[in-house]
């Protein structure tokens, strides 16, 4: 380990200090508002060391003959800085929902540094063992998680359902890697972009059923059809700023993975895996939309919607050319702003003993708190891609981005299906803007930290859908350091 | 300075989002305040950026202000970004120092009305849509412009909703004027695939080099008729004139502002704006000359025989702005931009003074009703009576006489101009004199029929005489050869509009015609003052005979053209919408729903909670995938 390795594992490497000096302070002494606080320290010295990791890249760490584990580049880079900032607006949201349950709190800050650890080790990596590494740690981190409120059986349950199937799809993940492995005999994906790239697969059956199975693997964290069953059900159970991380954070750190990873050993160029993910972009919008069609808790609804947001950035990923990777980039930040606002609102609303959820929960809310509705507003408009928020410029970018390389009939389905959207999105406006019938109980007043933070996130919305073109920039030039 | 130019639209952007969100907690003077100083705000700057443009030209008479990107994606750059030329820089001025004075106006005359704010909030968006639509520098920002005072006109028509007829009026204005738009936008989709640009200068210049240099193809004309077809919709010129005169339904100052001085004048604006298109065609620009002659005609009689002052201003409105087609389909650009503007300041001088007599008699618009008033209203009678002049040109010392006089000569010489065209447009002039002094002896002569109830206030008084003020001085920026040969105007506009081109040869000169516009004026003047002044029996004798009541009533229904309307286009289709009440579109729709629904149930009995079929299914999917890989 060099100097040059540590500044360039740094962020890393403060988040993981970050999360045993919380656990520490929790032992000796428990205080919510320190640990809180603490993560966030952590969060924010991490994302301050980015730029210092900038200066070096592209650096690839743990080189040895058997290829480097990770690489620092500034793609990877723009990723974890993108998975800090979420993070940090779910410690501030997490803080304020926690505040009113009785359980322990300060522990589930641990395990969201962890978690966040795992999502940046999987921005990172460029290898199958790191990239396994990644994805376990944030895996476990989240079984937790998911079932954080003990005293809840909707939250254990949703704990549960995820462990059993995140573990047996992490295994067909992990035959999928051996049988590529068999293959070619090595698990770096540099060494693999250069056999792939060359043709020389001796057994080409190996090579596209070990990234068909590896397909499985991307397919249940990202919940894409038909993998995506699982969605709702954890969506609804889950505390909701856990939510918030896994429809978030998880799912961009893994399609930061998948992106690197397909482009850079050319895998999405075979037929056979373009056809596989085409007609998984096209069952997660058709699954997604119509799912969500009728639902009467939101949660559930956004599960649905983020089902359906996931095949549409699957389309912008099988768009060929350098289009394609920045449609995704700009789509996974839009999405970050508009789902963490989302359900930003829903954890801002949630009573002491059960989430807000139920259509009946939202009804007048613009008329009883005129900020959260408006900002519910806000997030469902950027989901349905209405213009002038980020979600418009979005599904612009995607639309742009597939007709130019010509999959036409993926972008026809995905305008068809976006209609179908905008139903349920107006159903839940519909019940945000209605008079409420009686008036039910509500959380207590948002604390200044969750309102400063829905408020940053609504201007976010706004701003990234008017002036587009600072974050734009960015996304060209962080996609550009993916070489491919 | 110039880079404050984007202040201009901003400011009255932000009084109307201002006005929308606090206005019915404001008190009205905060009201009036904003609403009133954000245009004049707007207005000094537009001033301040004049001079500056004036003292110290930019390179190319033009400057663009780039405010930002909206978007780069796929070579597709549309630009937020203001362009400032001569054309939007007088134009600019007009609307927003006219806006100003009518704005000033209706803080007194809006002051007793429930929906102050909201009629203030409306005001300022149209007031920044307009300069939106003028100041745009793309296609994309003109046609923000273009449907956003769109919008602001059916608001303010039905204004006064509760009344039902206000609101058809507003959606007969919305629909007609929504068939030029359609035709508008086609047009500039069809110039968009041909040249691949938006921004409208590129545009041009592309044309110029792809269509000027060979004889013009299908596709200008096309595109010059289909933007022609726009502008008449917009600038309520034939066959599409027939939504102005109901959108008097709106208040007053609305009237004077959005369907006299400013917005009516877009389609003016788009054609002057895109002249290059014009002039590579031939048949486009013919097509513009032969719609305004005509119009200038039909509504010039129409006027004639309204009851209603506003009626009848509106159909003077309708027939001048044919002035100003006339001027740009002879290729005498800068005599319609001076028509514009000398047109804004009396018409919108008529308008308020209409309104003022208006609410002197109990909201009465029959002028038959009124009468008499020059005594009792002495400032409206000698504001109106010069506005009316300069309407009809009183010689030497109104500004229409210069505008319309220059016009009227270009019909004849310029390069697209022919004799007849130029008697059209004397024809018209005769019209304008016999229904402007109609007005005028109707409303403010003869015996006093009804008593006075309200009088004007300072608020109403002083916007209406700096009205009439221009309306008499804006001429002399731009005089015939004979008269001094002040050549400001159109020196300033050769910088943006190419000169009129003379035609050679010609029998007459342009004294000839001036003398002849003289003696149309005065022929006029004295026509009405027999009719309907000295002898009113007279008017029994022209309409008593079957003939002449059958005249009489074809011009007061606008030729029959709602008529006909009705006729060929409403009835059938409220015919077809009775007998489709279930409709087979509908239908179509219908089934998606009920498609989708189904899909719905199907797709939620997939959804059991079960932990094993989750992963029945999961496992399912990898097989299904694993044999497509392998397969394919």
């Amino acid at each position: 380990m060099t100097v040059r390795n540590l500044t360039a594992l740094a962020p890393l490497i403060i988040v993981s200090a970050t999360a045993l000096a919380v656990m520490m302070a929790a032992a000796l002494r428990r205080n919510h508002a320190a640990a809180a606080l603490m993560t966030l320290g952590g969060i924010a010295a991490a994302f301050a060391s980015l730029r210092a990791a900038a200066v070096l890249r592209p650096l690839a760490i743990g080189s040895s003959e058997a290829g480097q584990l990770l690489v620092i580049d500034g793609y990877g880079l723009f990723f974890m800085g993108l998975i800090l900032l979420g993070s940090a607006a779910v410690v501030v949201l997490a803080h304020g929902y926690l505040e009113r349950q009785a359980e322990h709190r300060e522990e589930f800050y641990i395990l969201l540094l962890v978690a966040v650890l795992g999502s940046m080790t999987l921005a990172a990596s460029s290898h199958f063992v790191s990239f396994f590494l990644g994805l376990e740690i944030l895996s476990v981190a989240l079984y937790a998680m998911n079932a954080y409120l003990r005293a809840r059986a909707i939250s254990l349950e949703a704990g549960i359902k995820y462990l059993v199937l995140a573990a047996a799809s992490a295994t067909f993940l992990l035959f999928g890697m051996a049988l590529l492995y068999a293959e070619f005999g090595t698990m770096s994906f540099d060494y693999l972009a250069g056999q792939m790239t060359a043709g020389i697969y001796p057994n080409r059956a190996m090579v596209t059923g070990g990234i068909a199975l590896m397909v499985t693997g991307f397919g249940f964290k990202l919940a894409l059809a038909p993998f995506h069953l699982w969605t709702p059900d954890i969506y609804e159970g889950a505390p909701a700023p856990v939510t918030a991380f896994v429809a978030t954070v998880s799912k961009g750190a893994m399609f930061a993975l998948l992106l690197r990873y397909f482009y850079s050993t050319g895998a999405y160029r075979l037929h056979s895996v373009f056809v596989v993910l085409a007609i998984i972009a096209a069952a997660s919008m058709l699954a997604g939309n119509l799912g969500a069609l009728l639902q009467n808790n939101l949660k559930r609804i956004l599960a649905y919607s983020s089902i359906a947001h996931m095949g549409y950035v699957l389309v912008a990923f099988l768009a060929a050319g350098d289009l394609g990777p920045e449609a995704v980039t700009f789509y996974l930040i839009a999405y970050f702003i508009t789902t963490l606002a989302a359900f930003g609102v829903v954890t801002a609303l949630s009573p002491a003993d059960r989430d807000a959820g139920r259509l009946g929960d939202f009804e007048g809310l613009i008329w009883k708190r005129p900020a959260l509705g408006g900002v519910l507003t806000l997030a469902l408009f950027s989901l349905a891609g209405i213009p002038a928020t980020a979600g418009f410029f979005a599904k612009f970018y995607v639309v742009a981005a597939g007709a130019d390389s010509g999959i036409w009939r993926l972008i026809i389905l995905l305008v068809l299906t976006s209609v179908v959207g905008l139903f349920y999105y107006l159903r839940v406006l519909v019940a945000v803007f209605s008079r409420p019938l009686e008036s039910r109980e509500l959380a207590p007043q948002v604390p200044f930290a969750s309102a400063f933070v829905l408020a940053g996130l609504s201007a976010l919305l706004v701003w990234v859908g008017v002036f587009p073109g600072t974050i734009l920039r960015a996304v060209k030039a962080a996609v550009g350091s993916l070489r491919y | 300075m110039l880079d404050l130019v984007w202040l201009i639209p901003a400011l009255p952007l932000a009084g109307f989002l201002l006005l929308a969100l606090f206005g019915p907690r404001l008190s009205r003077r905060a009201v009036a305040l904003v609403g009133a100083g954000v245009v004049l705000a707007s207005a000094v700057v537009s001033w301040l950026v004049a001079y500056s443009f004036l003292t110290s030209p930019p390179p190319g008479a033009s400057y663009t202000q780039n405010l930002w990107t909206w978007m780069d994606v796929a070579g597709f750059q549309p630009r937020m970004a203001l362009y400032l030329d001569p054309l939007s820089l007088v134009m600019m001025l007009v609307v927003t120092s006219v806006g100003f004075l009518i704005h000033w106006y209706s803080t007194e005359f809006m002051a007793g009305d429930e929906g102050y704010s909201r009629f203030f909030a409306y005001m300022n968006i149209f007031v920044a849509s307009m300069l939106v639509l003028i100041l745009g520098d793309n296609l994309l920002l003109l046609y923000l412009g273009w449907e956003g005072v769109g919008l602001s006109s059916y608001l303010l028509i039905g204004f006064w909703y509760t009344d039902p007829a206000n609101g058809r009026a507003a959606r007969k204005a919305f629909y007609v004027t929504r068939v030029g738009d359609t035709a508008m936008s086609v047009g500039l989709f069809l110039l968009f695939t041909q040249f691949g640009t938006l921004q409208i200068q590129d545009l041009m210049r592309k044309a110029h080099d792809q269509w000027g240099m060979v004889p013009p193809g299908g596709i200008a004309t096309a595109a010059g008729l289909l933007l022609l077809g726009g502008a008449c919709g917009k600038s309520a010129q034939l066959p599409l004139q027939v939504w102005l005169p109901d959108a008097m339904a709106g208040p007053t100052p609305t009237s004077a502002l959005i369907h006299a001085a400013t917005m009516v004048t877009a389609g003016v604006y788009l054609i002057a704006r895109t002249h290059v298109l014009f002039e590579i065609s031939p048949t486009a620009e013919l097509a513009v000359a032969v719609v305004g002659a005509a119009t200038l005609i039909v509504a010039g009689f129409s006027a004639m025989t309204q009851w209603d002052i506003k009626k009848s201003l509106a159909f003077s409105t309708i027939s001048q702005i044919g002035y100003m087609f006339l001027a740009l389909g002879v290729g005498a650009w800068s005599a319609a931009i001076f028509h514009f503007v000398t047109h804004a300041f009396f018409k919108a001088l008529l308008f308020l003074g209409a309104g003022i007599v208006i609410e002197a008699c109990h909201h009465e618009h029959s002028m038959f009703k009124m009468g008499g008033l020059r005594k009792e209203l002495p400032v409206a009678f000698w504001t109106f009576t010069i506005g009316g002049c300069s309407l009809a040109g009183l010689p030497l010392v109104t500004a229409g006489f210069y505008s319309k006089g220059l016009i009227i000569w270009s019909a004849y010489a310029s390069k697209g101009g022919a004799l007849g065209l130029w008697a059209a447009a004397v024809f018209g002039a005769l019209l304008t004199s016999i229904y402007t002094f109609r007005m005028i002896f109707l409303t403010f002569f003869g015996e006093a029929k009804s008593e006075v109830v309200k009088r004007p206030g300072t608020a109403m008084k002083v916007p209406v005489m700096i009205l009439a003020f221009f309306a008499v001085v804006a001429g002399f920026v731009e005089t015939p050869g004979f008269l001094g040969g002040v050549r400001v105007f159109s020196d300033f506009m050769s910088q943006a509009l190419p000169d009129a081109v003379p035609r050679g040869s010609l029998a007459m000169s342009e004294w000839g015609s001036e003398a002849v516009v003289t003696l149309v004026f005065f022929a006029g003047l004295v026509i009405a003052y027999y009719f309907f002044l000295k002898k009113p029996a007279l008017q029994e004798f022209v309409t008593a005979p079957a003939a002449g009541r059958a005249l009489h009533r074809f011009w007061f229904s606008d030729w029959g053209m709602d008529w006909l309307y009705d006729k060929v286009f409403v009835q059938p289709i409220l015919w077809f919408a009775r007998i489709n009440k279930s409709d087979f579109i509908d239908a179509f729709y219908g089934a998606v729903a009920a498609v989708t629904r189904a899909l719905w149930v199907i797709l939620r009995s997939t959804q059991t909670g079960r932990v094993r079929w989750y992963a029945a299914v999961v496992v399912a999917g990898t097989v299904l995938f694993v044999a497509l890989a392998l397969y394919l």
